[in-house]
């Protein structure tokens, strides 16, 4: 296609043009009208590279700042601070935030030390900040934190009987039922027990460990390329690559209160791959009832996936 | 309501760029020319440009499509040439990606990833300079200033960095890309690795 076009589209995005620029640029255009697809072609690039740069997803791969996210959540989190989620501040000191989310919601909650905490769905902590730690308790559910760097306060969550320890980093804890999944995206942080204190593990960037309920040895595993995937909640978004439907059900049944049913066990094995918005179980069911030759049965409270035919 | 053109730009970015190069493959698939496949793509951005808004339109893969098939309709129309089987491929350009697929669930930071490895692949001198511009945002005026060379040359690195990028995003990386293809008669989500 025409560089001309690409030309313009830079010379534009620089700032105003000169008047001679501008003329020869009309006349280019007049010249075939056709070429305003070309320059929206570009001007489309340019705003890509531009949004890269804001999401700091184009900082070079060496470079040691981390990816800073401008934005995480839009609107509807901010709606949830205003309306939804009760931030009580007790008398007593150090003072003690209570951040809960609700059943759907996603909340990107700024802490009193300049650190993050994303509170994925229908999940509960309670913040102290303390004069020697920042603790964080972590009774239900599942949050990422970007820590704030403070080497004379250490940064604890606390999920049942693990803990982890940052200084100045980011991480993800989440509870399940049988244990606790701690996920690594920047520097490193330090997990144990409080039945073993003394043993504890470091987990570094890129890294994830489960601390199975009961089990003793804490090991971390490689899982750069799960972690983006796991953490896609805070986009709204739900990543597979191959996962069983059963595990994708039940995590998009997370966030509504229409539950996604599936009556065939051997549906439930299928995999999925794809990309998916948490907030729509319908639509979640639909696209993959077509893949899997499903039939998808909505009702107020329910959405039902059998094979066709049954 | 009437959007502006850098919010239509905004849409365009993240709605129809990261589908151009399925269009392009699935033109390639109906032997049409590479010349041909860049003229009928510019005029699918073309139709855009002539929207008022965007916001109403849902999927802009299935847009891009039926822009691309209507384009293509108007030029069998102007050259009167009737090729049956070329209308029907013509046709299943709508009908097939009416179907709502997860795969068209672009993910951004894959794509910008994937913009991020481009830039890593371009020309020294015009990666330098890409780099300035596009990630850390320097002004060119600035660039030619610490660089000590015209404001000409890194005018002209700047378009063929991007020219060099934008080939490449239309090109498509096949290896990371979500297809659905079928398994005997049963369509199943799978990756595909291959070319």
């Amino acid at each position: 296609m025409d560089d001309l076009a690409l030309l313009w589209a830079i010379r534009r995005d620089e700032g105003p043009l000169s008047a001679e620029d501008q003329r020869a640029f009309e006349a280019w255009l007049a010249e075939d009208p056709r070429r305003d697809g070309a320059l929206l072609r570009a001007e489309a690039a340019l705003a890509l590279l531009d949004r890269g740069r804001a999401l700091g997803a184009l900082a070079a791969p060496e470079s040691s700042f981390p990816p800073r996210r401008k934005v995480l959540i839009g609107g509807l989190a901010a709606a949830a601070v205003a309306a939804t989620v009760g931030m009580v501040r007790f008398a007593a000191s150090p003072p003690k935030e209570i951040i809960a989310t609700n059943l759907g919601e996603v909340l990107r909650a700024p802490l009193a030390d300049g650190s993050i905490a994303t509170v994925n769905t229908d999940s509960r902590l309670e913040v102290t900040m303390g004069g020697a730690d920042r603790q964080v308790e972590l009774s239900e559910g599942e949050a990422w934190f970007e820590v704030a760097h403070d080497k004379a306060r250490p940064f604890i969550v606390a999920a049942g009987d693990v803990r982890v320890r940052a200084v100045g980093t980011a991480f993800s804890v989440r509870r399940h039922n049988s244990g606790v999944d701690v996920l690594v995206t920047q520097g490193t942080v330090e997990v144990w027990r409080t039945t073993a204190p003394d043993d504890r593990t470091l987990v570094g960037r890129g890294r994830r460990t489960f601390i199975a309920d009961g089990a003793n040895a804490i090991t971390a595993v490689p899982a750069a390329p799960e972690i983006d995937r796991a953490l896609a909640w805070r986009d709204g978004g739900l990543a597979l690559e191959g996962e069983p439907l059963d595990f994708a059900v039940a995590e998009i049944n997370r966030y509504n209160q229409r539950k996604i049913v599936i009556d065939d066990p051997a549906m439930g094995r299928m995999s999925i791959v794809g990309y998916f918005d948490v907030n729509d179980p319908e639509g979640f069911a639909r696209s993959v009832a077509i893949a899997l030759h499903a039939n998808v049965t909505a009702s107020a409270d329910k959405i039902r996936m059998a094979p066709e035919g049954t | 309501m009437a959007e502006s053109r850098a919010e239509i730009v905004a849409w365009v970015a993240s709605n129809i760029l990261p589908h151009e190069a399925a269009l392009r493959v699935r033109l390639h698939h109906m032997a049409i020319s590479p010349d041909e496949i860049d003229d009928i793509v510019q005029d699918a951005y073309l139709n855009i440009t002539r929207l008022d808004s965007v916001s109403h339109i849902r999927d802009g893969r299935a847009y891009l499509f039926a822009a691309a098939r209507t384009e293509m309709l108007q030029r069998v129309r102007r050259e009167r040439i009737l090729r049956i089987e070329f209308l029907s491929e013509i046709d299943a350009l709508s009908v097939v990606d009416e179907a709502p697929d997860p795969e068209r669930h672009t993910h951004a930071r894959r794509e910008l990833a994937r913009v991020r490895r481009l830039i890593d692949a371009l020309p020294a001198r015009c990666r330098e300079i890409f780099e300035l511009r596009r990630v850390q945002g320097v002004p060119q005026r600035e660039i030619a200033e610490r660089l000590g060379i015209s404001e000409t040359v890194v005018e002209r690195q700047a378009v063929r960095g991007l020219k060099l990028i934008l080939q490449a995003l239309s090109e498509g990386e096949r290896k990371d890309d979500y297809v659905v293809v079928r398994i005997g008669s049963r369509p199943l989500f799978k990756r595909r690795r291959d070319g």
